[in-house]
């Protein structure tokens, strides 16, 4: 049965053998351009978030009440907020709560989905039964919903939204990576290694899981994107990061108020959004043609 | 303002002033459909239940009032044409309009009157109205169109309270019927009667053609729609698809202004006075707002008309009371002092913290809140003072203030046409549960703010407001920030609106062009 | 299915209760007297142990009682039956323009592979799945209600009452949503076309001269489009549980934002109610899809089997 995750679509995967070297990878990977300008782009952007204090012209919360809502100017590239606060400073560091809202949230996520999908995959039985359900009952909320009522229970805060992303994805993980497992341990290799005697662990820890990898930094890669957009829903909605930290989501949020006097206090935090997540999009894309070399 | 015999019986004689204006106008077409956009989702059509503001809209033209009051403020007659007050404050005599009735046909007499008290006043009954009218003993029909208010003590806010949810009639047939659910079959006796409410979606009222305004109301109908969202409700607007809204976001005021004063403007945005106060709590019951010097520093770092006329945009007034202007207790006079650095460090110095001292805020979601949050930190770190703002979320704004366990919370009041309500429970009655939300107690505000309630003449009155907020100043339980403006924006198809400050909108005299 | 949703009913219950802020507070708002509060949290059963009110939620349920709104006392499931052919209809919609785009749009991107025409319609998909939908909805109604006034921002009728308003203020909402369901649809349906046009059967068939159109549509479209289908049944499975962000920047009173505002508004009942009506869709459209996808099993339809 195939498994549906997140809008993309993995078919149960029949031979791929053992995992190629890194310079085979990095080779084929370079060999699509769109990809690694993809990737390019987002170590950029990361390596703008990361740099932010020394790259940002001023403070993103310093206020100026004799400057407010300037359009661009060449003391304020991007123009100024409601507060006179410099918008590209505040995109900038923007960046920050973004992506480690998108980083971490999906990282979370593995952690907790890869071990209990590996667990339910290769343990069949009561536990793994159990497992599923609840994977099934979680993934049976309307997304958007459940991150909504876990953020309302914990309360606003870049922490908080980040938690309530991962409860969202965990499930999605867990159910691919139970998919790969169950695939891969029908092979013939998982039936000469426990005819050797190994022991469960190491089945699972040196074969299944390596083997069962490639899906999953596919799928994590993806929703890193989505994670990004679904912290700026949540901030958009007055959850995720509290002012006067910036980040991309409450910058819109705030900018639908001023969209007549001041269009771009919408239109650069939305494009910084578009550029990431589509440069996100397209490594992943990438990703996937290597790892999956029927989708080419 | 004298209450007095004969100045009610003026009152009474002469009928409401503004509707008199607005008949003069030349009256109105008849027919249509207003639709009206509200803020939110109107929870409660219950007058005696409801504790949402945006309930109130509704009932303008669900229910008749007592007394109303027109665009200045001032009391008119409405159910009630004229009354009188013993000279010991303590009985109050209604003389009721003959021959009115609720949209089921029972008669609006001095019975449904009574009926209407015993309701609010019953114990067994939840209703929110109880403490509006604590001070009212007995409510007695001496004959079919007369009723005496009995007072265990002299109270002179009562007729002001009595032009909101407190003086509604509801039919006392339909109440009866189903008590608890009236909400979902109103009855009440106003120019429109109740058709359908989907929730979330719209309420539909249809014209009621016994009303005993003759020749009112123009419309055939009213629907109201809920948007939330600010950006939705003023868009809706702007493209026609609803012909008025109740509340206009503060950062579309200016551009709505100028796009309404064009000549050939589909909408025109109306501003009249202030009615609500906003600004924030300082909890003086836990550290660090039990130090009243760092009180006052905090709000000697706060530039008002920043706050007004930069964050707001010119949107609302820069406030140093808790008396909106134009109110009846509005003190002119009143200098709102200028941000001074200088004396806010003076004050940290006095107060023991130097280098300054931090707090937490805690303000509502909603992109106005924010900006005043950030606006306030801003300011206040330039002397030192850090300010955390936490976001949380109305409920449990409400929850924690409540239990005084917050340090300072960015909160207001919607406001009431009698000075006592924009005061009274909010520096007095301290205690878990109340509007009190400073925990702050006075017994020299305490004896002013009573003697007040007390005394008839709005003049003396206005002097112990002027006392008491002298005092509050100096104390700085509450930092005042700004009164928000009174607007409403309206299609330019819509004729004879008459905007009263206290923001109700009233359909009794609307027509639309065609 | 049912052990599913049991758990489901128990997850969103439990979740709501641990929501921070009285309900009851919340409800009478900031003009309460406290024994106000305390007599509606009796009325509300707020005041019974947490294990007591979830049995009576659960009890009610069993009779057809799904509860009653905490914020206007009308019965959840009237309020939650009213909402559905509204959202029915937004996805209905959003669906339908999501397709047309996305079908053509991916049949010609795989036929016509590595070309400007891939290439355009690959980025534009990208682009879709790139932007905030909250962000498009609010450009198209500056756009195209305010400044050209040619849409209305809102003001949905019912489609059997005003069919003309209905359709009007369906159109917006309907192309946000269907613009980013058609990019991943696209993108999907562009990959399995491709996977299926290298088989050996497609080159086997081209071999033996039958037009080219005629093998793609025929042969390639039936089975590529497999995959297709589950990720169409999550996005309807998705769209009847409420599009919340899209239906409140338009208006849109559907089941998305009656969920949210029963967040906000503490109204568990209703919020209770409105998730395990999704829940059950999501889940009965899932349930559609694999028996779907198990009946026309593409290993049966090829033939040689796979390479």
């Amino acid at each position: 049965m195939s498994v549906a995750v997140g809008g993309a679509l993995r078919e149960a995967a029949p031979g791929r053998g053992a995992p190629r070297g890194a310079r085979y990878f990095v080779r084929r990977f370079a060999q699509n351009r769109l990809a690694t300008a993809g990737f390019v782009m987002f170590l950029v952007i990361v390596g703008l978030a990361v740099s932010a204090p020394w790259v940002a012209p001023v403070s993103p919360i310093k206020t100026d009440f004799t400057a407010y809502l300037q359009p661009s100017s060449m003391r304020h590239l991007f123009g100024t907020d409601e507060l006179g606060r410099d918008v590209l400073s505040r995109v900038i560091f923007g960046a920050r709560a973004s992506l480690e809202a998108g980083i971490v949230s999906v990282a979370f996520a593995v952690a907790v989905g890869l071990p209990l999908g590996l667990a339910a995959g290769y343990y069949r039985g009561h536990l793994g039964d159990v497992l599923m359900r609840l994977t099934d009952a979680m993934l049976a909320f309307p997304p958007l919903i459940l991150a909504l009522a876990v953020a309302a229970v914990l309360g606003p805060g870049l922490g908080h939204a980040i938690i309530a992303i991962a409860v969202v994805l965990a499930p999605v993980f867990m159910r691919l990576t139970r998919a790969e497992v169950l695939q891969q341990r029908e092979r013939e290799y998982v039936e000469a290694v426990r005819a050797i005697g190994a022991w469960d662990r190491r089945i699972i820890w040196r074969h299944l899981l390596p083997n069962s990898l490639a899906p999953i930094v596919v799928q994590g890669s993806l929703n890193i994107a989505g994670a990004i957009i679904t912290e700026a829903t949540l901030s958009f909605l007055g959850l995720g990061t509290q002012p006067p930290t910036p980040s991309w989501g409450s910058m819109l949020n705030a900018a639908q108020q001023y969209l007549t006097q001041a269009p771009w206090l919408a239109f650069w935090p939305g494009i910084a959004i578009a550029l990431t997540v589509f440069a996100l999009n397209v490594a992943g894309d990438g990703l996937r043609e290597i790892w999956d070399p029927r989708t080419r | 303002m004298r209450y007095g015999a004969a100045g009610a019986l003026a009152a009474g004689l002469l009928g409401a002033p503004d509707l008199a204006r607005a008949f003069a106008q030349g009256g109105g077409r008849r027919g249509g459909t207003l639709r009206a956009g509200l803020d939110a989702d109107p929870p409660n059509l219950d007058p005696h239940r409801s504790t949402a503001a945006v309930d109130r809209q509704v009932y303008q033209s669900l229910y008749d009032k007592l007394v109303d009051t027109d665009a200045d403020l001032k009391l008119v007659p409405m159910l009630v044409t004229s009354w009188s007050i013993s000279p010991d404050g303590r009985t109050y005599t209604l003389k009721l309009r003959p021959g009115v009735q609720f949209h089921d046909g029972t008669p609006l007499n001095a019975q449904a009157v009574v009926y209407n008290f015993n309701r609010m006043r019953d114990p067994k009954f939840p209703s929110a109205r109880k403490s509006e009218i604590a001070p009212v003993t007995e409510v007695v029909a001496t004959d079919p169109v007369t009723v005496q208010i009995k007072l265990e003590r002299p109270y002179s806010p009562l007729m002001y309270v009595l032009t909101d949810r407190a003086g509604m009639m509801v039919s006392p047939a339909a109440a009866e019927k189903d008590p608890l659910n009236f909400a979902l079959h109103p009855v009440g006796s106003g120019p429109f009667s109740f058709v359908e409410k989907i929730p979330q979606d719209h309420i539909t009222l249809k014209r009621n053609p016994n009303y005993w305004m003759k020749g009112l109301p123009y419309l055939d109908q009213v629907i109201f729609r809920p948007f939330a969202d600010d950006n939705a409700r003023v868009a809706n607007l702007k493209s026609g698809d609803v012909d008025i809204i109740n509340i206009v976001p503060a950062p579309q005021v200016k551009q709505l202004a100028q796009d309404s004063a064009k000549p050939a403007a589909p909408y025109r945005l109306s501003e009249h006075g202030a009615f609500q106060w906003q600004g924030i709590w300082l909890n003086v019951t836990k550290p660090p707002f039990d130090n009243k010097a760092l009180r006052q520093a905090l709000s000697a770092t706060i530039d008002r008309n920043a706050i007004a006329n930069v964050v707001l945009q010119g949107a609302a007034y820069p406030s140093y009371s808790f008396f909106p202007n134009g109110t009846p207790a509005y003190n002119p006079a009143w200098k709102i002092p200028l941000r001074n650095v200088g004396q806010a460090k003076e004050r940290l110095q006095s107060g023991g913290h130097g280098s300054g001292f931090e707090f937490t805020l805690l303000t509502v979601q909603g992109q106005q809140a924010q900006a005043i949050a950030q606006a306030v930190q801003s300011m206040a770190s330039d002397v030192g003072i850090q300010t955390k703002i936490q976001i949380i979320e109305f409920g449990q704004m409400l929850d924690v203030t409540d239990k005084l366990q917050h340090q300072a919370a960015l909160l207001g009041w919607s406001g009431r046409p009698d000075p006592d309500f924009d005061i009274y429970p909010f520096v007095t009655q301290s205690g878990i549960g109340s509007f009190n939300d400073a925990g702050y107690t006075n017994p020299q505000v305490q004896t002013l703010l009573d003697a007040a309630r007390v005394l008839q003449d709005m003049g003396q009155r206005r002097r112990a407001y002027d006392q008491v907020t002298q005092i509050l100043a100096d104390d700085m339980p509450y930092v005042w920030l700004y009164f928000p403006k009174e607007y409403k924006l309206f299609s330019t198809k819509v004729r004879g609106y008459v905007h009263v400050p206290d923001g109700m909108m009233r359909f009794h005299t609307v027509s639309l062009a065609s | 299915m049912i052990p599913v949703l049991f758990l489901v009913s128990v997850i969103i219950f439990a979740l709501i209760n641990l929501i921070p802020g009285d309900a009851a507070r919340l409800f009478l708002g900031e003009e309460a007297p406290p024994e106000a509060v305390a007599a509606l949290r009796h009325e509300l059963g707020l005041d019974r142990p947490v294990y007591v009110q979830y049995l009576r939620w659960i009890g009610g349920m069993l009779h057809g009682d799904f509860g009653y709104s905490f914020k206007d006392h009308r019965p959840v499931l009237a309020t939650v039956v009213e909402k559905i052919p509204v959202t029915g209809e937004l996805t209905v919609a959003s669906l339908l323009v999501g397709w047309a785009i996305a079908i053509p749009a991916g049949v010609i991107a795989a036929w016509r592979q590595r070309t400007v025409a891939d290439y355009g319609a690959s980025s534009a998909a990208l682009a879709g799945l790139s932007i905030p939908n909250f962000w498009l909805g609010i450009m198209l109604i500056y756009l195209f209600a305010v400044h050209l006034r040619w849409l209305p921002a809102s003001g949905w009728a019912p489609l059997t009452k005003d069919a003309v308003r209905n359709l009007r203020a369906l159109i917006m909402p309907a192309c946000v949503l269907g613009l980013a369901l058609a990019a991943v649809v696209m993108r999907q349906l562009r990959s399995s076309m491709i996977e299926v046009l290298s088989a050996d059967f497609v080159r086997t068939a081209k071999a033996k001269g039958l037009e080219g159109r005629v093998v793609v549509v025929r042969h390639a479209l039936r089975n590529a489009v497999i995959p297709v289908i589950t990720v169409m049944g999550i996005q309807m499975g998705t769209l009847l549980g409420g599009a919340v962000i899209t239906e409140t920047i338009f208006a849109v009173p559907g089941l998305g934002q009656l969920a949210v505002n029963s967040i906000y508004g503490r109204d568990y009942p209703m919020l209770e109610g409105v998730v395990l009506f999704s829940a059950l869709a999501i889940l009965l459209i899932n349930l559609l899809v694999d028996i779907v996808y198990s009946l026309i099993d593409p290993r049966i339809k090829l033939a040689g089997g796979r390479s």
